[in-house]
């Protein structure tokens, strides 16, 4: 690792030296929107940035994931490191996605929520040629769409579940933050509850249940739940929506709701809990009430003193970040469920993630590329195969 | 009319997108390329304008070999900016400064011949917020691929961002269909057959340019086809699909402000021509109107149509570029 270590500073000032090429890869693939599931014309960009790079090889699966290789001087004994970041974002077509460019900024839709990392990984091959960089294992560059919402991960599932043959360790790329170290994840349960109720004549309606008090009542009850300090368990309410407007009673009202919890036998209680408080306010109020899982992950984690974990730690440490720690869902839940050891970092510093005027800073995003450039050396030198 | 013209000397963006075929004409031929952006206040897009042209067109394909930034007096942090993404930044009015200072896009675009090195100059407005690389090279590519073209103009949808969230799919243009192609159509037919002659995109030989004068203002798109077509004539223009400009949008006012200015341009044109005999001067001031605590006051501007001389005839240009007047 020392030798890994030693070369890390001089990585960011060299990385520094391509910034042109790293930021026009961001743009370009960050002004194509990507909305989930439509995630068609990025993937073309993205493809078409890696080719233009003359990697050995590029195309899309058969779920029409976009795929770039790096082959590795092993001629294949060893097996591939995976290189993965979430293609889609949370804007429609629709939004303007013209990004702004400044001198240490890069603000518009979507950026640190994926944008910036796509782009990053369309670079890659020209970063490690750039710093005379050859790898034992391949290197599986590989954009996954259906990823958030209610892609619920599906791009990731399916790459793990096609590839044919062990995988040595994945490094899961995100926009923000730096200093970002996820090695492991809770158990989600996703879920949606919807009330409906019937619209019929005006006179009637007055006297008809609001979906919106209903849900209200739904939310009450969950947050009487008694929730246990170990293992550790919550539920978070992050959506709300309904109605039509101000002075007509709600027919309709959405509820998007999320159980977390280091326990798979707790987060499936409380989701069993959930289940009970809508099965009795429907009961009770002769309505329409439905619950949706619409994504559902089990516990997974690398312990705290596995190799990659330590070795990713000194990695940072030797860029001068301080690593923090904090359950990761996304991608890595997938790989550590399938016993891929994998870790998630953040390439730079921003603001408002997930708003339309999203920023990144440009200076920070030198020292995340050079960190996962770190760790991709750290797993090709064995970390991952020590396990 | 020779309607043939948008048949032949069109094209479209993706035809040239083999970036190493141009870069292999362009070594053929032993030709410079330059690349000039003239600038008044544009932090929010010229940064993008060069990191994608530098990225793309220099570092990946040895396609242009100078990115230029002319500035007319910019208050914002352009000029910063600019130089800090590696172009190479002027102030206009430090471009031949013993001569007289106007400021205005086509002072900075004459400018610019002085201060470039390439065989070819191909000019971008930098307020283009969906700025790609194929507003270079598509220009270049009738250029390089064809010997009798020697002027290129880009073409394209031009939807208007209207406010943060969405962009308009129509619009744009305006100037061009109510003032100049019902001029076109009196006076040169053949020239309708350009689709946007107001695009702020273009390319051409330095040996064109710098021998042909131009307006300090906004007329300088009318008279550089004007003046090539009258000299050269159509054959050696070709025009070329872009697909889509993202552009800011300019209220009506400032739009009867830029029609001012090339209804000016075009009169002097073809007044010069023996097309028509005006006899009488045009006056200097664009009157507008606007309304003030419910009274109307004229809102006037001062637009002198200067105009540089063909650059050829300045002496320390040809000195410099060691050009034959």
């Amino acid at each position: 690792m020392k030798h890994i270590l030693k070369q890390l500073p001089d990585f960011v000032d060299q990385i520094k030296e391509i910034q042109e090429i790293i930021i026009s890869n961001i743009v370009l693939i960050g002004q194509t929107p990507a909305p989930t599931y439509h995630e068609e014309a990025r993937t073309e960009i993205f493809l078409e940035r890696l080719s233009d790079a003359q990697t050995d090889y590029c195309a899309t699966d058969d779920y029409n994931i976009p795929i770039s290789i790096i082959k590795g001087t092993s001629d294949g004994t060893r097996p591939p490191i995976f290189v993965v970041a979430h293609l889609d974002t949370l804007w429609h077509a629709d939004t303007d996605h013209n990004y702004t460019v400044k001198k240490n900024s890069i603000s518009g839709p979507g950026i640190l929520d994926n944008s910036l990392s796509v782009g990053v990984l369309a670079s890659l091959p020209i970063i490690f040629k750039h710093l005379d960089l050859k790898f034992e294992s391949d290197i599986v560059i590989a954009g996954v769409p259906q990823s958030i919402g209610k892609g619920n991960l599906q791009g990731i599932r399916h790459l793990l579940d096609t590839w044919d043959g062990p995988i040595r360790g994945g490094v899961i790329v995100e926009g923000e933050t730096l200093g970002r170290l996820n090695y492991y994840s809770e158990g989600i349960i996703r879920g949606e509850i919807t009330c409906n109720v019937t619209a019929t004549g005006e006179w009637e309606h007055r006297y008809k249940p609001n979906a919106i008090i209903i849900l209200n009542k739904v939310i009450d009850e969950i947050l009487a739940m008694e929730l246990p300090q170990r293992p550790r368990a919550r539920v978070i309410i992050g959506k709300i929506t309904g109605g039509f407007k101000h002075g007509v009673i709600a027919y309709d009202a959405r509820l998007g709701f999320e159980i977390q919890s280091d326990s798979e036998d707790m987060a499936r209680r409380m989701h069993s809990e959930i289940k009970d408080i809508v099965d009795g306010i429907r009961h009770e109020n002769h309505v329409s009430l439905e619950l949706d899982i619409i994504s559902n992950l089990t516990p997974a984690t690398l312990r705290y003193k596995h190799p990659l974990v330590k070795s990713t730690v000194s990695i940072m440490k030797a860029l001068s970040l301080q690593p923090a720690s904090d359950s990761g869902e996304s991608e890595l839940s997938i790989f550590l469920a399938r016993k891929i050891p994998a870790v998630t970092l953040g390439i730079t510093e921003g603001k408002n993630v997930h708003l339309e005027n999203a920023s990144m800073k440009i200076k920070p995003m030198f020292t995340g590329i050079a960190q996962i450039i770190g760790v991709i050396m750290a797993i090709d030198s064995g970390v991952c195969d020590e396990s | 009319m020779n309607h043939n013209w948008l048949k032949t000397n069109t094209f479209h963006h993706s035809e040239f997108k083999d970036i190493k075929k141009l870069v292999e004409a362009k070594t053929r031929k032993q030709l410079k390329i330059s690349l000039c952006l003239p600038t008044l206040n544009e932090e929010k897009t010229i940064a993008k304008e060069i990191i994608i042209m530098k990225s793309e067109l220099m570092t990946r394909y040895p396609l242009i070999d100078e990115i230029v930034v002319v500035d007319s007096g910019s208050t914002d942090h352009t000029l910063d900016i600019a130089k800090s993404y590696g172009a190479d930044v002027y102030e206009a009015k430090n471009i031949l400064p013993h001569l007289e200072n106007f400021t205005g896009k086509g002072e900075n675009l004459w400018k610019a011949l002085h201060i470039t090195r390439g065989d070819i100059i191909i000019y971008l407005d930098a307020d283009i917020k969906n700025i790609h690389h194929r507003f270079a090279y598509a220009l270049l590519g009738p250029l390089l691929m064809f010997d009798h073209i020697k002027y290129t103009k880009a073409f394209y949808d031009r939807p208007i961002a209207t406010d943060r969230k969405k962009i308009r799919s129509t619009g744009g243009g305006r100037v061009t269909e109510l003032i100049i192609r019902p001029l076109f159509s009196l006076f040169f037919p053949d020239l309708t057959q350009i689709i946007q002659p107001l695009s702020g995109e273009y390319a051409g030989y330095r040996s064109l340019l710098e021998n042909i004068s131009f307006p300090i203002g906004y007329g300088v798109e009318t008279s550089m086809i004007l003046d090539i077509y009258e000299k050269w004539g159509l054959d050696i223009i070709a025009q070329v699909d872009l697909d889509r400009r993202v552009h800011r949008n300019q209220d009506t006012k400032a739009l009867g402000r830029m029609a001012f200015v090339i209804l000016k341009t075009f009169f002097n044109r073809i007044e010069g021509l023996g097309k028509i005999n005006l006899n009488t001067e045009l006056f200097h001031e664009m009157i507008q109107y606007k309304l003030t605590g419910g009274e109307y006051e004229p809102d006037i501007y001062k637009i002198t149509g200067d105009e540089r001389p063909p650059i050829i005839s300045i002496p320390e240009y040809c000195k410099k570029l060691n050009r034959q007047p």
